[in-house]
Parts: structure tokens; C-alpha cells; sequence
């Protein structure tokens, strides 16, 4: 039983005239337990998936769905309360940029506090609680790998360094003991020892709290350590997903090979000081998107048939979407689900 | 926080000396008996002549004269109103608290009313309420002050008959002046008929403090919806909502604090524009304020009054303006660094 289910989801933005389709019947399954990795360029979309499944978009911007459901509840349909609840306890992102996502104006140690939810608080009187508060704060900064919460507590967030600040992030987020972790790109732009820490530190919460992390990267390195599955995404469609192990060892779509391509750490046999293997162009804006598989124009399979959005098929555990799979000689042209 | 309450004392001493020092030298520059401009008596003999020269130490070089100043202005010997021979101190004393109050409470309706209403437009921006809500404020930020007032008095005093036209209260209560704010006085005069003073003095107090309050009010309202429109876009707002954190805990918590510090500077520059106003509005409506007593005194060519109106005013605005500008200092976080006070 999935914990998380998105089945089709898209996102229209209004642009003047027109709208634009910035997420194309993206599917997504995250089981409890599982730390599952969503893998893209930037400007893919990963972002608005997960601004989709806390429903944190502007409100001209429309969602479609078939469904998404947490633990079997539907998100889309449920009162504006629920969903809220929802988020309140089960579902916790940690965000790209942990410095704007902190509130400038509160000091830190009032930001922790408020992210622990009431009911963890049992004691009678209101100073018993404010210092039931302000243990559980402390305890939690040094869960995530703070030391010294002293220094830290009673500061603003522009004067912390971005790794605490992330990791003060990572400390709100596992507040309300979530069952589900959201992480975008929570590691980027950070020195290595500190992204082991906190990968880690997701890996220890994922194996001892049975806690699901979805975990939002474009560092392949990190992704294929910690996740045991992973969805790859392009231009707003989902691309492939399936066991990471199997993902690497047989890339069925010709994204996703020239993705794990374009990673020099992956090229065991790479020579000294030759040419990176990469796509030829650009990921295309959201007002040139290419009608059908939006990697046609720079896919080398391509042929006539890619202008028609392909059907998502599945072997085994392994799901992808592409007329020409790579690995599969005797496929020959798409089947004829396409032309229904 | 020391450093910081040093640099703003600084910058308030200095301001003070600069206005203090173009006040000592206006006299000089208005036409006329410079002793007349100066003391506002004019002197009917020679050995009068000569002891106002003295006391003023006209007969000594521009410095001392200039020190003679400053002691007279700190012991508040302002000199003498050349139209009513009062003391211009008295008169200050007397007419500076009424302007005080109806700034005070003009200020107070457009924070209380303006923020409030911008804050709930910018949250639900483009809704109808949005929509009601900008409308009035242009309209609101477009009308002269002058202008209004004399639209209330037409309507709600002539046409109508709710409201009086002028004054702060009838003639027929007996308030004894103590502090000069007549709501203090009612309230620490010992008469029996203090319910229907208070009546009588708030509906002579409304009209004025509308006609003053409806432009910076609009200014307000236009200046907060603006803010907090960009602040609820902001990242943390989004972190907030996947909190699941409710609506009025982000907006009040992490909404209203986070708009409200950039543009408090701007909406301290409005209290100078709000003093203004004030000023015009106490001539059309009588109210026995400074701006009254100014404009009059202007009219007179009484230039003693000028001048020492002048330089109270001023010292209103700054003191008004730099105090808000302090505030907003501690206010916000992320000006700890900045070392300079600026107005």
C-alpha cells in the first residue's frame, strides 16, 4: 500500500494568452518506509511537485489529477482543514534555499518551537510548558547534528551559516514526527562533510523511524547511495522510475542514459581530459514545449512516432515511457496502445 | 542597543542646533526693526531701545548673541507676540497641546483602520473587498485636505446639522485648562457634566480628525496591501503553510511583522505630511491649535510668532520622525549591522 500516491497529475499555469502544461501526467508512488528519489534538471518540475502535494501554488495555477492520496485520503478533495492536519503531522518538506525559507524577522528558537505540534506538549502550568518547549527544541537541534544549540538559539536567520540553517530546516521539518519527509535539494550547494551528515542522518530517521523521504536531487552520487528507487523526470513528464540499482545497470529511456551519461562519476573507463557525453541542446522554456515526448527534438531515437505523448508501460517493477526503448532491439515502432 | 540610542541622539542633537541656527537668523532677514522682529516690542524710547539691545546682546559680536539666543530659548523666554502682547511661550503652551491631540488621534484612526483593512486586502488581493478597498483609497488619496474638510462642514454641519463647525467644545462647559489636551482636562476637571463634555468635545474632534486622517489613512492602507502581497509570496510563507500552520497564526506570526518593517520609514515620513495637514485643517475648522496660530501670525507679519512657530513645529516633526525611525531600528532584525542613523 502506497503511503503517497500522485497518478497523473498536472499543472497548468496561465500565461497571458495561453496556458501552459508545466507538468504533464506525472505518476508517483512513495511506500512507507521507502526512501525514494526524484531525479531531474533543474526547471523539470520537481519543485512543483512538491508545491502540488502541500498545495502551496498561487491560485490561478490549476491542478489536475486522477488522484493523490496520502495513506489512502484524498488530498485534493479534502476541506482546506484536513489537508492542513494533514500536513501538520504526517507530511514535512525541507526546502531549496534554507535561508529564505526561514522567517527573517523570528528568532530561531521561536521557529523551532512553533513547529512542535501542541500535542506533544503534556505538562499543566504555562511555564512547565514553555520548558517542555524549549527541551524539545534543544533535543531536536541535536538530533540533526547542532552541538553547540546555544549559540544558535537565540539568533537570527541571517546570521547562521547556510548548513545550520539547512539543518535547523531538516530539525522543524522531523518536529511533528512526520511519516513523511520531503526534501528539495536540501543538499546542494553544500561542502561534502556536511551533506554525509545530513544524508545520513536521513538514511538512520529512514531505517529507525520507518520514515518515507522523498528525496528531490540532482546530485546523482547522492541519490544512487541512499535511494532505493527513484522516478526520473523531464520537462514536467515522468520519464522512467524503478529500482535505482536497475535504473543504472539498464537505462531503458535515452534521458535517463544521458543523464547517468553526463555524470563523470559513474564513467568508470572515463579517459583523462575527454569530452563529456551530454544531449545536444537545451531544456526547452515553458512557452516551447514540444508537443508529444518532450525529449523528441533532442533525443537521438527519435523518429515520427515521438510526437505522440507515449503511454507509460511497465516490466516488472520497472516503468518507463518511450516508443523506442533503449535495450530492446526487437521492439519495433509503438505498439499500438499509442494510435488508440 | 547603547551605540545605537547615541547615534540617534546625535542625530537628533545636530538637526536641533541646524534648525536652531537658522531660527536665530531669520530675524535678520524679515523686514523691519531687527529688535521688534526679534523681542516683539517695539521700543517707544531710546533707553528702551538700548536695554532690549542688551538683553539681547545686540551690542556684542553674532556669537554671543547667538548663545543669548539659545539661553532664552532653553529658559523660554520666547520673546513677546506683537499682536496680542502675550508672552509667545504662554501661547505655545496653550495652543501646541490641541494640534498634539487631534495629530494624535488623526494618527491612531489611520494606523488602527489603515493597517488592518490593507493588511486584509493584501491578503485576499483582487477580491472584491481588494477592489472596494483601492478604490476608496485612491479616491481618499486624491482628495486636497482643504477640500474635504470643507465638503464635511457642508454636509454633516450646514446641511445636516449632526456636527458642529468649529472649536473643540461650546462655550457653555467650563473645562479649566490643565494639560491643554481637552479629553485630560474633562477627565481631571471636578465638574458634573462630564458625560455630556465628553460628547461635546468628541463630536467637535470628529470632522477635523476625518478630514486629516482619511489621506494618510489611504496612503496606509495603499503602502501595507502592497507589502504584504510580496511578503505572502515569499519562501517562509510556503514553508509556513507545509507546516500546516493556520491562516491567522502566518499571517499574524510571520505576515504582519515581515510587511510592516520595510515600509515603516515610509510611513513615518507621513507624520510630517500628517502635521501639515493638521495645520490647515485647525484654520477651516478654528481649532485652537499652532497651525491656526501660525498661519494667523503669518498673516499679521507677526514675525516673533513666526519664528518661534516655526522652530516648535519643526522640532514636532523631528522629534515625531526620529523617534519612529529609532523604532523601527529595534524593530527589525536585519538592520543590526547597519551603524549609521538615518532619517
Amino acid at each position: 500500500m502506497a503511503l503517497l500516491e500522485i497518478k497523473n497529475l498536472s499543472l497548468y499555469i496561465p500565461t497571458g494568452t495561453e496556458q501552459v502544461k508545466a507538468l504533464d501526467k506525472v505518476s508517483l508512488t512513495l511506500a512507507a518506509g521507502e526512501i525514494k528519489a526524484l531525479v531531474g534538471e533543474s526547471g523539470s518540475g520537481k519543485s512543483l511537485i512538491i508545491r502540488s502535494i502541500i498545495g502551496a501554488l498561487p491560485e490561478t495555477w490549476s491542478v489536475k489529477a486522477d488522484r493523490i492520496t496520502y495513506d489512502g485520503q484524498d488530498l485534493l478533495n479534502m476541506s482546506r482543514n484536513q489537508r492542513r492536519q494533514i500536513m501538520r503531522r504526517d507530511i514535512a518538506v525541507v526546502f531549496q534555499e534554507p535561508t529564505s525559507a526561514l522567517d527573517p524577522s523570528v528568532k530561531i528558537s521561536a521557529q523551532i518551537q512553533e513547529s512542535i505540534p501542541d500535542e506533544f506538549i503534556d505538562k499543566g502550568f504555562i511555564w512547565q510548558r514553555w520548558k517542555q518547549r524549549q527541551q524539545i527544541s534543544i533535543s531536536l537541534m541535536h538530533k540533526v547534528g547542532i552541538k553547540d544549540h546555544e549559540r544558535y538559539l537565540d539568533c537570527y536567520p541571517h546570521e547562521l551559516p547556510t548548513d545550520i540553517s539547512q539543518k535547523l530546516m531538516i530539525a522543524m521539518a522531523l518536529a511533528s514526527e512526520p511519516k513523511i519527509l520531503i526534501t528539495d535539494d536540501s543538499t546542494r550547494g553544500m561542502e561534502s562533510t556536511t551533506k554525509t551528515q545530513i544524508l545520513r542522518l536521513l538514511s538512520k530517521l529512514n531505517k529507525t523511524k520507518n520514515l518515507a523521504v522523498l528525496f528531490v536531487s540532482h546530485d546523482l552520487l547522492a541519490v544512487t547511495n541512499m535511494a532505493e528507487t527513484m522516478t526520473v523526470l523531464y520537462c514536467g513528464q515522468t520519464v522512467e522510475s524503478g529500482k535505482v540499482k536497475s535504473l543504472m545497470k539498464k537505462p531503458l529511456h535515452p534521458y535517463t542514459k544521458a543523464l547517468l551519461d553526463s555524470a563523470p562519476s559513474f564513467q568508470v573507463s572515463l579517459p583523462p581530459k575527454s569530452e563529456l557525453i551530454a544531449l545536444k541542446g537545451t531544456i526547452p522554456t515553458l512557452q516551447h514545449l514540444p508537443i508529444g515526448c518532450r525529449l523528441g527534438p533532442r533525443c537521438p531515437n527519435a523518429k515520427k512516432e515521438c510526437v505522440v505523448t507515449p503511454i507509460p508501460r511497465k516490466i516488472h517493477e520497472h516503468q518507463y515511457s518511450c516508443h523506442f526503448p533503449l535495450h530492446f532491439p526487437n521492439v519495433k515502432g509503438p505498439d499500438k496502445e499509442v494510435h488508440l | 542597543m547603547y551605540k545605537t540610542s547615541f547615534r540617534y541622539l546625535n542625530l537628533l542633537f545636530f538637526t536641533l542646533l541646524v534648525l536652531l541656527t537658522f531660527s536665530f537668523f531669520l530675524p535678520y532677514l524679515f523686514p523691519g526693526d531687527l529688535i521688534s522682529n526679534m523681542s516683539g516690542v517695539t521700543p517707544a524710547t531710546d533707553a528702551q531701545r538700548d536695554a532690549l539691545e542688551r538683553s539681547l546682546k545686540l551690542d556684542q559680536s553674532i556669537f554671543h548673541q547667538f548663545g543669548q539666543y539659545l539661553k532664552n530659548i532653553y529658559e523660554g523666554e520666547w520673546g513677546v507676540n506683537k499682536v496680542t502682547f502675550l508672552s509667545i511661550n504662554s501661547e505655545v503652551r496653550e495652543f501646541l497641546p490641541a494640534t498634539i491631540e487631534l495629530v494624535f488621534y488623526a494618527l491612531v484612526l489611520a494606523i488602527f483602520v489603515g493597517i488592518p483593512i490593507g493588511v486584509l486586502s493584501g491578503i485576499k488581493h483582487h477580491g472584491i473587498f481588494d477592489f472596494t478597498t483601492v478604490s476608496f483609497s485612491i479616491a481618499g488619496y486624491s482628495f486636497p485636505v482643504f477640500w474635504l474638510a470643507m465638503i464635511f462642514i457642508t454636509v454633516f454641519c450646514l446641511q445636516l446639522g449632526w456636527l458642529p463647525t468649529s472649536g473643540r467644545i461650546d462655550l457653555l462647559y467650563d473645562i479649566p485648562t490643565k494639560t491643554g489636551f481637552i479629553m485630560i482636562d474633562i477627565a481631571l476637571s471636578d465638574v458634573d457634566y462630564k458625560s455630556q463634555a465628553y460628547q461635546n468635545a468628541i463630536s467637535h474632534l470628529i470632522l477635523p480628525t476625518l478630514s486629516v486622517s482619511i489621506v494618510t489613512m489611504a496612503i496606509f492602507i495603499r503602502f501595507v496591501r502592497r507589502s504584504m502581497m510580496d511578503v505572502m509570496t515569499k519562501e517562509y510563507i510556503v514553508a509556513a503553510k507545509s507546516r500546516g500552520f493556520s491562516t491567522a497564526q502566518i499571517v499574524f506570526k510571520h505576515g504582519l511583522k515581515n510587511s510592516l518593517i520595510p515600509i515603516l520609514p515610509i510611513l513615518a515620513l507621513q507624520v510630517s505630511t500628517l502635521i501639515t495637514n493638521v495645520m490647515i485643517v485647525e484654520t477651516i475648522f478654528s481649532w485652537p491649535g499652532i497651525g491656526k496660530w501660525l498661519i494667523e501670525a503669518i498673516y499679521q507679519q507677526n514675525y516673533p510668532a513666526i519664528r518661534i512657530g516655526m522652530l516648535v513645529v519643526s522640532v514636532l516633526v523631528l522629534v515625531m520622525t526620529i523617534s519612529i525611525e529609532f523604532l523601527t531600528r529595534l524593530l527589525d532584525p536585519n538592520r543590526e549591522n547597519v551603524e549609521h542613523a538615518t532619517v
